[in-house]
């Protein structure tokens, strides 16, 4: 990676980290404060993003958000990839039935669609932001799983792991210096691309009513009461929205730059 | 018989973004006549024989540049496409890689004449068959059908052939046409050339190794760095070559070389071979001994009851071409593969069938070198680091620890102490083969396997590591199992040589005797289609 | 392998598959604490009636041994029997085929103008130069990063609102359809626009390429011959996915339009815990993911039959 892609990465994730941990630094007024005088204000010098149906100011609501919805793609993509490295990484080690077995399984979690599976789990769960995260980590984990099995079996039977064999390490050396720390490596671009992903599948959630409830400044909610004034006051939708896209595109660019392909998700 | 001239050259310059990459070349092609371009990689001579397809991407300029009678030099895009491939085409190096993967053969070859005939859909079905029956395509009109990856080695030279002959040019260029091919396919391919040249084509062949075109070029032009150092009739070339470099590419060639050698200047201060280290083997047991070794994947028996033994300090050279179960037999003696049946004996103890505890403490009497070096490197490690992981058993990282070994391996391959913090990736091929060499070399091995060694590489390139390996044996005695499909090679290296044919041993014995009377019937046919400068 | 053992290894395999999609959902329910009766008619809260509950422990045979349960159900589903959705009184399988056609419409349409749109994208960024290239590829990675529900409120504040052009609601004319086709396809241009641009790119400059140009054929030809093929298998391969983000993205599509289909039935069912429904259409959609993988792998073989095949 260049010098100059490295500051930019380091630049862009310090914004969301400081956007996330002391919201109150870029805007220091409360995003829960309701004004019904103000209501629907235009976006304009008072209001940068102008205020929603009960005169909430939309700036501090997006900024302050970003510490749930973060939160929340952090933890399920957590939840997700730590399940798909367990996973994944039994399959490739074990003998062909059972890498057959696991195989199959997570070929039939990964029939049923993300948003789907998601759903299948509220609907057993009830709705709530931990029953989301429990949805988005579940729901993402068989893709990530078939990814960190492929990565493992291609290293396993690399010809560097035999270089290694004929140079007589013992399993231990080999997996110690060359599978695990070769193997993490292409996980950690997937998992700053998973994180911009579970970002949206949370926020998804949030739209359908099924995450985070209303007031709470979480971008999806938020989106979600827009709807209702589309026509009245577009801006309701569409800076949440932007931060969403914000987002993700952030993740996709650090994700590349870390070597992470598209084909991957 | 009057000498007609198809292609005129003068001057010809080409340059990238400003940066040069043919200077000020000139040579003639002509009807009837083989034309060779030798040089190695980088030298300019793909770039030459894109640029007279109009296809080298680069700035050309040239005081003549002419193609059956067309200026080249102010050609139009439609220009060029009526004569590519109608006056000229193009033979490239790998047929899997020079043809659609995804298309049926017959299409490719039927493209051609879509170009550049008016023929109806039937008529150009017909003259298809016919090429590839001139090319002795078997069952043409079946594989015609099927797609390169579907077709066996040969016929997919075949059909690579055919394409490039669909439009019937008057010149054919062929860019590297026998290089990585086993011998008895680089002897098709130079007999289908032969062909044409009998044909009355006009043949660019481009190659990086003298041997190869010897005996089909008519005049030979060398190049180095975009130039042309030395040109002129094939025999004067090889007999009484007046350039440095034309001595060095020649030199270079191992085939009848004896052993010891020296094929490179850096290799050159031994000739006989007086400090050569070998225990008598009288007393020792030998390096490697290896019975009944067979092995099958599924039905396909690769390796059937195979048996040899490598006396200590000796090299045995294994040669076979591809698919013949040598590097399955490679893969049994480094105990990376489990025998079906039968034994591998290092130094007098068993090596396999065994488990990976039990041979550890032999482990390192045994090291291997691939032909590509890159994959068997750890991409996270700098040159330093890996060498430092071989010396320390994968217990350290760091370089410091171990700066005088590591100093001393890098002098045993020749290598610069410049390059330990380099990644392995910025190294040339020749410098990677080195490293790999030297990682091999640092638990002071008994054995080292060698498969396909050199193949990835240049003649030129190929001398100054085969020296290295030469010397390397003569100073620590370390004995060579040497795998390759090149006979040449193999001639050069070996004590004895053994023969894999279908997964068998079919012959075996000291190389005087193997190359001098081969008894088998396939290694007959084997050595007659090598190509040999002398 | 020829192709009849081929389509027997397929359909194995997804028997299979959703033999396990199956399974795992009877363990969920299952595991739900409490009694598996009020869970599937939508869980304590939705306090059902003594003879409802006594209906459903009939239909599910509860009071028989866990293994008859299980050997039930899976009985019922091979004859397509999902059961009955609680909250709308109606069988889900018949629920299903009500909206079904609705949502794969919509799905077909998006995933061909997905098709269209990334194909022709990336014809266009081969001829771009170096800044054209980067802004193209800057623009395909916010595509693809543009969340569905707000793509959506985004082109009806655009389209609709502001312009007026088209409608937000069908309206019973055909578009209708436009805005949540587009909503659907943008997204999955964008990702199928990176995929496609890579393989082109290394197809046109391969050494086939070469050897095509050196036969003559101009750079138009070199692409419809060989680049365009190129181009579609790696996104050919990855329909399967394709289509199931897009029956993902169906969900949230049909609630902001206010279209019928399988999404809306599927979210209103997880508002009421309807597991019935719930796990009817999941179970559906697993099907047609297999039906559509299997669909793509064979124009996968017919275009490259020599590719493997795992």
């Amino acid at each position: 990676m260049s010098r100059t892609a490295k500051i930019c990465c380091l630049l862009v994730i310090g914004l969301w980290l400081l956007m996330a941990l002391a919201p109150s630094v870029l805007a220091p007024g409360d995003p829960l404060a309701i004004n019904p005088t103000q209501a629907f204000a235009k976006p304009g010098l008072a209001h940068f993003f102008g205020t929603d149906e009960s005169g909430r100011d939309i700036y501090t609501r997006v900024i302050h958000g970003a510490g749930d919805s973060l939160a929340i793609g952090l933890a399920a993509t957590a939840l997700g990839m730590g399940l798909a490295i367990v996973l994944g990484t039994i399959a490739a080690l074990s003998p062909r039935w059972l890498d057959e077995i696991i195989l199959r399984i997570l070929e039939a979690l990964y029939a049923i669609p993300s948003l789907l599976m998601a759903l299948l789990i509220i609907a057993f769960t009830g709705p709530g932001v931990g029953p989301a995260i429990v949805a988005v980590g579940l729901s993402t984990a068989p893709g990530y799983a078939r990814l960190v099995r492929s990565q493992i079996r291609s290293l396993k039977n690399s010809e560097m792991l035999e270089a290694a064999t004929v140079l007589g390490r013992g399993t231990w050396r080999k997996s110690r210096n060359h599978l695990i720390p070769n193997a993490l490596k292409p996980l950690l671009a997937l998992v700053t691309l998973g994180i911009g992903q579970a970002v949206i599948w949370a926020a998804a959630l949030s739209f359908l009513g099924l995450g985070t409830p209303p007031p709470a400044p979480e971008w999806g909610a938020m989106l979600s009461a827009g709807r209702t004034y589309l026509h009245l006051a577009w801006w309701m939708s569409l800076f949440p929205g932007l931060a969403i896209v914000a987002v993700a595109v952030s993740a996709t660019l650090i994700g590349r730059a870390l070597g992470g392909k598209v084909k991957s998700l | 018989m009057s000498e007609q001239t198809l292609i005129t050259v003068k001057d010809l310059s080409v340059s990238f973004d400003g940066t040069p990459a043919v200077k000020n070349i000139s040579f003639t092609v002509q009807a009837g006549k083989v034309l060779a371009l030798v040089g190695e990689s980088g030298s300019g001579k793909s770039v030459t024989a894109r640029s007279l397809l109009g296809l080298s991407g680069g700035t050309v300029t040239a005081s003549t540049l002419d193609i059956c009678g067309h200026d080249a030099r102010s050609l139009s895009d439609r220009a060029w496409q009526k004569i590519r491939g109608n006056t000229l085409s193009l033979i490239l190096q790998d047929a899997l890689m020079a043809l659609d993967p995804l298309r049926p053969v017959g299409r490719e070859i039927n493209d051609g004449l879509k170009e550049h005939t008016a023929l109806k859909s039937a008529e150009r079905k017909q003259r298809v068959l016919e090429v590839l029956k001139s090319v002795r395509m078997p069952e043409p009109d079946v594989r015609a059908k099927q797609r390169s990856t579907e077709l066996s080695g040969g016929m997919r030279q075949r059909a690579l052939i055919a394409q490039a002959l669909v439009g019937n040019p008057q010149v054919v260029i062929a860019d590297e046409a026998t290089t990585a091919l086993d011998s008895q396919l680089t002897a098709l391919v130079l007999s289908q050339l032969r062909a044409l040249k009998q044909q009355g084509r006009g043949i660019l062949m481009i190659s990086h190794d003298l041997a190869q075109v010897a005996h089909l070029a008519d005049d030979i032009a060398v190049m180095r760095h975009g130039e042309i150092v030395e040109s002129g009739p094939t025999q004067q070339i090889l007999e009484h070559p007046q350039h440095d470099y034309t001595r060095k590419l020649l030199r270079a060639v191992p085939s009848s070389v004896p052993r010891f050698t020296a094929l490179s200047d850096l290799g050159a201060e031994e000739t006989t071979s007086p400090a050569r280290k070998i225990q008598d083997s009288e007393q020792h047991s030998p390096a490697l001994s290896v019975k009944d070794l067979s092995k099958s994947f599924g039905k396909h028996l690769a390796v059937s009851s195979v048996s040899f033994e490598l006396p200590r300090g000796k090299t045995l050279g294994i040669v076979g071409e591809s698919g013949s179960g040598k590097t399955t037999t490679a893969r049994m003696v480094l105990g990376l593969e489990k025998p079906d049946s039968g034994t591998v004996e290092l130094l007098g103890e068993r090596f396999s069938p065994s488990t990976a505890s039990q041979r550890q403490n032999l482990r390192e009497q045994m090291g291997a070198i691939y032909q590509n070096p890159l994959g068997s490197f750890d991409p996270r490690y700098t040159v330093g680091q890996l060498l430092t992981d071989a010396l320390s058993r994968g217990k350290s990282k760091r370089a410091s620890e171990y700066r005088k070994p590591i100093t001393q391996l890098l002098e045993q391959v020749e290598l610069s102490a410049d390059l330990l913090a380099r990644n392995p990736r910025e190294l040339s091929g020749g410098q990677r083969q080195r490293l790999a060499i030297a990682r091999a070399l640092a638990p002071k091995p008994s054995v080292l396997v060698l498969d396909e060694p050199v193949s990835a590489l240049d003649v030129s390139i190929q001398a100054t590591v085969l020296d290295l390996l030469d010397r390397i044996q003569l100073e620590t005695g370390t004995s060579y199992l040497f795998i390759s499909h090149d006979l040449s090679v193999i001639e050069h290296m070996s004590d004895t040589v053994a023969v894999m044919h279908q997964g068998k041993l079919i012959e075996h014995g000291d190389t005087a005797s193997i190359f001098g009377s081969p008894q088998r019937e396939y290694t007959q046919k084997l050595l007659s289609a090598m190509p040999r400068l002398r | 392998m020829n192709t009849l053992a081929w389509v027997g290894r397929k359909v194995g395999g997804a028997l299979v598959v959703l033999w396990l999609v199956a399974s795992a959902i009877f363990i969920a329910i299952r595991l739900i604490p409490g009694d598996p009766a009020e869970a599937i008619m939508g869980g304590p809260g939705s306090q059902a009636s003594a003879q409802a509950l006594a209906a459903a422990r009939a239909e599910y045979a509860l009071d028989q041994p866990v293994i008859t349960q299980y050997l039930l159900y899976l009985g019922k589903l091979a004859t397509f029997d999902f059961g009955t959705s609680y909250s709308l009184k109606q069988p889900v399988t018949q629920v299903m085929g009500e909206v079904l056609p609705n949502t794969l419409w919509l799905s077909l349409m998006a995933l061909a103008a997905a098709w269209l749109l990334a194909l022709c994208f990336s014809a266009l960024a081969m001829r771009a130069g170096r800044i054209g290239s980067q802004v193209g590829n800057l623009l395909e990675i916010i595509a693809a990063a543009v969340p569905h529900f707000w793509l959506g409120a985004v082109l009806i504040m655009l389209f609709s609102s502001a312009l007026g052009w088209l409608p937000a609601v069908d309206n019973g004319t055909g578009h209708g359809l436009v805005l949540p086709i587009l909503t659907l396809a943008l997204p999955l241009a964008g990702f199928l626009t990176q995929l496609m641009r890579d393989s082109l790119s290394e197809a046109m400059g391969s050494q086939f390429a070469l050897a095509a140009r050196a036969r003559g054929e101009s750079r138009l030809k070199l692409f419809w011959r060989h680049g365009l093929r190129h181009a579609a298998l790696p996104a050919l391969s990855l329909t399967g996915w394709a289509f199931s983000s897009l029956l993902s993205g169906a969900v949230v599509v049909e609630a902001i339009f206010a279209r019928p289909g399988l999404g809306r039935s599927l979210l209103s069912a997880v508002l009421a815990r309807d597991i019935p429904m719930v796990t009817g259409i999941a179970l559906f959609s697993a099907l047609v993911y297999i039906v559509v993988m299997a669909i793509s792998e064979g124009i996968e073989r017919m275009i490259n039959p020599a590719g493997e095949s795992r």
